[in-house]
């Protein structure tokens, strides 16, 4: 139970480059209300992959932690 | 009143707060009687003052005097139907109409209300999602529908009626309460008529007095505010066209200049359009009839006649108090927390925070539990409206999104629910209200604190009967129902129970068990299913312990000391 809402800290990706590129890639061509737009839906198709309130609580507490970063 | 239509013919049409008065309608008139305390010399001491005869303090009055209980209801002026800005209800839940249904007026309800089930929402000229609740089994096991539609004052109507029926609760009629002071001993409140003002004291104030309630100020109670900017304006009309017996809601409608609409239907024909204006609109020019009548046509069409009943313009607003009990007074309904309108969740609430306070009140009063059963009030009742705040903000929200971020994030939701389901469950255009669970209270154990629908089963002689019958033969005392064949412990465990605590006890069998008890019933239904057992949420050999406002207070197994502990602790006495 406790290891499905825990919040990953280190790397889950098969393969972060080509993730982190193919995301830059989505945004290519969009103004910035689109980006947003895009941002937002993402978003919402990612949480609901994941589910648990918990562990989609935890997510946006660990986003939220602007100024430590 | 009640079988003549209203008169619509004359309806006077203003754009003010005034004309939620209801000029719209005939409204029934009740007689003012001088009450005996004017011109007495002595104070007289009333066990229970109701302030307010709307929907709650009426349900209040009606479930107290089909107990035999005696109190005063005090009505400021002399009719039904709401005065003051925005809080006319037209849908009740199943949950209320279960309490309506055990106060005896539910068959009237039906015969003049409306049925539905299925809502609809719309984005643009697309449907996002739509619902039946027939089909989901938190509804589908009751004999009562969903919900029913119907006017506000029509429901208040049967229960003035219904009062009178039963006696024990006296209604003043054109009673304004002036003054109110409390202390240890009493409570004392000044009230004024038509034939002068007197004093009377009072042991248990409850305060149904609406959202402009002075009760606030003269007990010092401390609540949580929030306003927004977004306004709507109810249109009520009769028009020749016919629309679909559902419940449908926009959230960008092209007719509405891309803001939200919801449209609803209620008795003698009348439909409910509330129209989302721009934000900080000014509430006499959007209700102008002008006005009100060229958006009725931009929805309907030129061609289409309307006959506008009613308008009331409103602005979102929530507010909810931190106790719901300040000394001897309660407060309940719109008192206690006010909630923008989607879901229903006012109405429907005041009547479920009348209900549940009922029951407490009858049985102390009648030596039959400990005066901090009262206590459990506030723990349960509070704990319903700070849910229902929170609801009905997330709704008001999604419908006026901050701009920015917020108006970003519903734009994603809206468009993925066009092409995802999974999206449809972010579009927020109101959660209907619910029975709301208790998961705080002292009374009830973790076993307990839902409401039990009013299923169907067969007692003993093989005539039908529903949980309300249950209810009612246990006369405000507790029920417990004991699901299958019992051990001899358990049969006498179950008589001693009832020996020295205000408890009754009723087997529940199924069509082959061997009946043991004298109060025995069959757990099936005119078309053989057996519901009851899982309306109680138990299976195999269990117990399930009910309130008289048909809420488990827990559930168990073997029938033991386990029972005994959950009986007292619903009794307050642990």
């Amino acid at each position: 139970m406790k290891t499905e809402t825990a919040l990953k800290t280190s790397a889950n990706f098969q393969d972060a480059d080509a993730f982190y590129e193919c995301l830059l890639d989505a945004h290519q061509g969009l103004n910035r209300e689109q980006s947003e737009l895009l941002n937002a839906r993402l978003i919402l198709i990612l949480a609901n992959q994941l589910g648990d309130a918990q562990l989609l609580q935890a997510c946006i507490a660990a986003a939220r932690q602007i100024d430590t970063a | 009143m009640l079988e003549t239509p209203p008169a619509y013919a004359r309806t006077a049409f203003t754009n003010g707060y005034e004309f939620t008065q209801g000029t719209g309608y005939a409204l029934p008139e009740y007689p003012f009687v001088a009450p005996p305390e004017i011109g007495a010399k002595q104070l007289v001491r009333h066990p229970i003052v109701i302030v307010g005869g709307g929907i709650t303090g009426l349900s209040l009055a009606c479930a107290l005097a089909r107990y035999g209980v005696e109190a005063v209801l005090l009505d400021e002026d002399n009719t039904v139907g709401v005065k003051g800005a925005s809080s006319r209800g037209i849908c009740y839940t199943q949950k209320s109409l279960e309490v309506f249904h055990r106060l005896g007026i539910y068959e009237r309800i039906a015969a003049k209300g409306v049925q539905w089930s299925v809502g609809r929402t719309f984005a643009g000229d697309d449907e996002v999602y739509s619902f039946d609740l027939r089909q989901q089994s938190n509804f589908n096991l009751s004999t009562q529908p969903p919900f029913i539609n119907i006017q506000q004052f029509y429901i208040e109507g049967y229960l003035v009626e219904r009062i009178y029926e039963l006696g024990h609760v006296d209604l003043r009629w054109k009673s304004r309460v002036t003054a109110f002071t409390q202390n240890a001993d009493v409570a004392t409140l000044t009230v004024e008529t038509p034939a002068g003002s007197y004093q009377i004291e009072a042991d248990h104030v409850i305060d149904a007095s609406g959202s402009h309630t002075p009760f606030h100020d003269w007990v010092g109670a401390t609540m949580q505010n929030k306003r927004g900017d977004d306004r709507w304006c109810i249109a009520d009309v009769r028009f020749s066209k016919h629309p679909p017996v559902e419940r449908h809601t926009w959230i960008e409608a092209p007719f509405n200049d891309n803001r939200a609409v919801w449209q609803h239907l209620m008795a003698d024909d009348v439909w409910r359009i509330d129209y989302q204006m721009a934000p900080n609109a000014d509430p006499d020019a959007v209700s102008r009839e002008d006005v009100v009548r060229e958006r009725l046509q931009r929805q309907f069409g030129k061609d289409v006649e309307v006959e506008i009943v009613w308008v009331g313009p409103y602005a979102y607003r929530s507010r909810c108090l931190d106790k719901l009990r300040v000394g001897r007074v309660f407060f309940m309904g719109d008192t206690a927390k006010i909630v923008s309108p989607f879901g229903a969740r006012g109405g429907n609430t005041g009547v479920a925070d009348a209900d549940n306070l009922a029951w407490k009140l009858a049985a102390v009063l009648r030596g039959r539990a400990s005066p901090t059963l009262l206590e459990s009030y506030n723990a349960e009742r509070l704990e319903a409206a700070q849910q229902n705040v929170q609801v009905t903000n997330r709704t008001a929200r999604f419908l006026r999104p901050a701009d920015g971020m917020e108006r970003c994030f519903r734009t994603a939701a809206i468009s993925l629910a066009k092409q995802y389901p999974f999206a449809r469950a972010l579009v927020n255009t109101g959660r209907m209200a619910v029975a709301n669970s208790y998961t705080r209270s002292p009374l009830c154990e973790n076993t307990g604190g839902q409401s039990v629908q009013n299923v169907a089963f067969r007692w003993a002689n093989g005539s039908q009967g529903v949980v309300n019958d249950l209810l009612q033969w246990a006369d405000g005392d507790l029920l417990v129902l004991v699901f299958g064949e019992l051990t001899a412990t358990g049969l006498e465990r179950l008589q001693r129970l009832a020996e020295h605590a205000p408890v009754r006890s009723v087997q529940v069998l199924a069509p082959d068990e061997r009946a043991q008890a004298v109060e025995h019933l069959r757990d099936i239904n005119a078309r053989g299913s057996a519901h009851l057992q899982g309306a109680c949420h138990v299976f195999g050999h269990a117990w399930a312990l009910l309130r008289p406002d048909g809420y488990l207070a827990a559930t168990g197994e073997a029938v033991d000391g386990q029972l005994v502990a959950a009986v007292e602790k619903t009794l307050g006495l642990r």
